[in-house]
């Protein structure tokens, strides 16, 4: 049923870097994505390597489970690593045909081009595997609101992803009941051209509007009910606080940061081979 | 009726409300409702669709205000606003769609949305969300995903986040109308429970005349009026009446009804079937 | 002619956390012409019984055919074969698109190719059938009708499907008693006039004992009651309330009286039989 998806990419556990703070895993996420930018020379990127890989291991997490995390964008990375090795301008030919060319200068941007984008996934990823999608929302919440005086709705952000997390799964449901209702009038959503295609899913998505929009309207008047009023005064049941596991954490990103600047401005340090 | 000498929590003096419908024409879905309801009583509201219950049903706790008349809770009339919070927050409200009022991903986060909203400290939050599940047999599911819930099990989240809230009286508009059998007797339990042992002031909305049958007092609407009220047992026996606004009567009621009709010798005023049993084979 | 499931087991997720076995090597066969009620409480595996009947899942074991013709089949005479059978969802009203009443019937014959008379026929006809007039409704939008003209537009819809089989899931749910008894009327109108079968999940057992020809009980994925209402609900009482389920109020009315000592006929099923009954030893 699809009721039973899990949202988002949540793998429940009890690590060291489950029980961080969301704000923390934010902003350590933010810093590493930042030294992934930094980084400029073949240990650079090794030495991130290293890091996410003892990232999974202390979060516990299985490598596949994040490996895959990479799937998505695998075209793109395809694309950027073909882009480089094909088109890349460069002195050293390693080997030519015809007219097509792969220089050494080439290889080296596509692979830290590809690189680079692997990291960042992998690293965002371990994010959302580790923090479930509501303590992130509190997590966003919270390091949203000192720019509310610039204007920014960090409350109503964080209600309307609550919200969003809590109705997706019932809208799926709904959406199973509406298919399956008029796949039984006969409907067929499968044939026909683009245009007809798009035509032939109105009886799904009309109704599924309706739908979303009665419950828009039944879940405001029972929020009202409940004396909401917007973020104005609120308190909240749990709240977040940072513990010693948290300075910890953004010692060692500040840490990653500054060796990844150390080797930028050092290209001359080198792998040995 | 015990509670009669205690003064009335709700107080709805000729309440009147208009609309206009699809058509530009004014309609007045509640006629000069004059209705008191005392604290710690159990008012079953019934009447055919269109009748004005839920209309009625959300003036008590300001969600609508009142176009003539007022709407006194505990005192505070609802068309001032710095009532507001005060009137929202001593009348819980339950509504019918159980998926649709259920705000949070997490059980208790939901049951904590009330509370969060009136500022109530987080260690007195944790305190009243605990209590509230208890109170409604929900602990167990504290963590849970609530769209994974039974609808009976929802509504009683929605009852406990009405609790968590410090609700005196809770409205409920047809809170049974979209749940299976074992789901209405949970509720029903529920809400009996609450009243007798913790004093809260029911009013329940229902299409279910057996649910009605065990409040303190009927209240028929019929065309945004009052039509009559009573005891189960009053109103219940007035069968053809009943039947005139589209409403069932229970079917003891209906045969003691047809029997005194055919000249039988039957009391007025019987609704059970243990009572038509008595009289028919005493 | 006939619905049949053989030896029919459905998993839900099979491989995951989340398996769950919702029917149990069901065997069953409805006929045209019966008019079936299916109880069973939430989670019973009731609508997971009857989304096999019309081929919306198909059996994790077992087959499931319609006039001999296997539903799960790929090919067009399976598709033809789960047109033969309608079903209305639970609060079918939810499934409205269309901007007149008459496109919103109209969709389900149009989607069986059939010419646009014929369309228009089916329309007025499916119309008819569920008591709304063709000239005041074709041309206004199903978003403005009341709840119970909502629920009877939508019923319309599959009607026009002419099914042999018309499946309808708590048809009731959440309508006055003004509006049901218009729906249920409606219903057993199209039962007797077209002869078709039909198949109705409900809570109500007062509704199963009033309609139905034949009544299944459904628990924990397995049929364990099925036979004729009066008979189960008069012979099997004790099994009923331990899956959950009850009797009609008529049959405890009549089983009170009798153990009051009033002598009554054994197979009192209806509520104007019992009260005639009352009044002859009454004398009243």
């Amino acid at each position: 049923m699809l009721g039973n998806i899990t949202l988002g990419q949540y793998y429940p556990g009890d690590s060291l870097v489950h029980r961080l703070d969301p704000r923390t895993k934010i902003l350590v996420t933010l810093l590493l994505i930042v030294a992934i930018f930094l980084a400029k020379t073949a240990l650079g990127y090794v030495s991130l390597s290293i890091l996410v890989l003892l990232v999974i291991a202390l979060a516990r997490l299985p490598y596949l489970l994040v490996f895959r995390s990479i799937k998505p964008l695998a075209l793109i990375i395809i694309l950027t690593l073909g882009l480089h090795l094909f088109l890349g301008q460069g002195e050293k030919v390693i080997w030519s045909y015809k007219f097509i060319s792969i220089t050494e200068e080439g290889l080296q941007m596509g692979v830290k081009m590809s690189m680079r984008l692997i990291l960042l996934l992998m690293f965002s990823s371990i994010l959302t595997f580790t923090t479930s999608p509501i303590v992130l929302t509190d997590g966003i919440e919270s390091l949203l609101r000192p720019f509310r005086k610039i204007g920014v709705p960090a409350h109503e952000l964080a209600m309307m992803m609550t919200i969003a997390l809590r109705f997706i799964p019932t809208l799926l449901e709904e959406t199973d009941r509406i298919v399956k209702a008029q796949t039984a009038r006969g409907a067929d959503f499968a044939s026909g051209n683009i245009l007809q295609k798009a035509k032939n899913m109105l009886p799904i998505l009309i109704p599924l509007f309706i739908s979303a929009f009665r419950r828009a309207d039944d879940l405001a008047i029972a929020m009202e009910a409940r004396c909401y009023r917007g973020g104005e005064g609120r308190t909240r049941m749990h709240q977040l606080a940072y513990g010693m596991r948290d300075g910890g954490a953004f010692v060692f990103a500040f840490l990653v940061l500054g060796l990844e600047l150390f080797l930028r401005w050092n290209p001359s340090l080198t792998l040995p081979f | 009726m015990e509670n009669s000498q205690k003064k009335p929590i709700i107080e709805i003096k000729n309440l009147t409300h208009t609309y206009t419908d699809t058509e530009d024409r004014q309609v007045k879905a509640l006629d000069s409702v004059t209705l008191d309801i005392a604290e710690g009583e159990f008012v079953a509201i019934i009447g055919a669709n269109g009748s004005g219950k839920s209309t009625l049903a959300r003036h008590l706790n300001a969600l609508l205000l009142p176009d003539g008349g007022n709407c006194l809770v505990d005192g505070k009339d609802t068309l001032e606003e710095d009532n507001l919070w005060d009137i929202r927050q001593t009348v819980g409200m339950v509504f019918q769609n159980p998926d649709n009022q259920i705000v949070a991903a997490i059980v208790e986060e939901d049951v904590a949305f009330g509370p969060e909203n009136i500022g109530v400290e987080p260690e007195e939050i944790r305190r009243r969300v605990r209590k509230a599940l208890e109170t409604v047999g929900m602990t167990h599911y504290t963590h849970h995903a609530p769209h994974l819930l039974s609808g009976g099990q929802k509504q009683r989240i929605a009852i406990a986040g009405t609790l968590a809230l410090g609700s005196r009286v809770i409205v409920l508009d047809e809170p049974t109308a979209m749940l299976d059998p074992r789901g209405r007797k949970e509720i029903m339990e529920t809400m009996k429970m609450l009243n007798r042992e913790r004093g809260i002031t029911v009013v329940y909305i229902t299409h279910y005349m057996v649910e009605a049958m065990e409040a303190d007092r009927v209240v028929v609407m019929d065309h945004g009026k009052v039509a009559f009220q009573g005891t189960p047992r009053k109103v219940f026996s007035k069968v053809d009446r009943l039947e005139k606004l589209g409403l069932e009567a229970p079917l003891a009621a209906e045969f003691a009804f047809q029997l005194r009709q055919a000249g039988g010798d039957i009391p007025e005023d019987i609704i059970t079937d243990e009572e038509l049993a008595e009289a028919l084979c005493h | 002619m006939s619905l049949k499931l053989e030896n029919v087991s459905y998993t839900y997720m099979p491989g995951t956390p989340y398996e769950h076995q919702a029917l149990k090597n069901v065997n069953l066969e409805i006929r045209k012409g019966e008019f079936v009620a299916l109880i069973g409480h939430t989670g019973s595996g009731k609508s997971t019984l009857v989304q096999h009947l019309n081929g919306l899942l198909h059996p994790t074991k077992g087959v499931a055919t319609i006039d001999g013709t296997d539903m799960a089949g790929k090919k067009k005479e399976a598709k033809e074969a789960r047109n033969k059978v309608g079903m209305v969802f639970q609060y079918p009203e939810h499934q409205l698109f269309a901007e007149t009443v008459f496109e919103d019937v109209a969709f389900g014959p149009r989607n069986l190719g059939l010419s646009e008379e014929e369309v228009q026929q089916r329309v007025r006809d499916a119309l008819k059938f569920v008591g709304l007039d063709f000239d005041t409704y074709v041309n206004r939008s199903p978003f403005g009708l009341s709840g119970g003209q909502m629920r009877r537009v939508a019923i319309a819809g599959v009607v026009a499907m002419n099914p042999d089989y018309l499946i309808l899931d708590e048809p009731s749910a959440g309508l006055d008693p003004g509006a049901r008894n218009a729906v249920f009327r409606e219903i057993e109108e199209l039962y007797k006039k077209r002869k078709i079968g039909i198949i109705m999940v409900t809570h109500s057992m007062e509704e199963a004992a009033k309609f139905a020809t034949r009544l299944l009980v459904i628990s924990n994925g397995e049929v364990i009651l099925d036979g004729k209402p009066e008979r189960i609900f008069r012979e099997d009482k004790a099994r009923l309330l331990e899956v959950g389920m009850d009797v009609p109020q008529v049959f405890k009315l009549a089983d009170l009286l009798r153990s009051k000592g009033m002598r009554l006929p054994n197979d009192i099923t209806d509520s104007a039989v019992l009260l005639q009954e009352i009044r002859k030893r009454k004398g009243w």
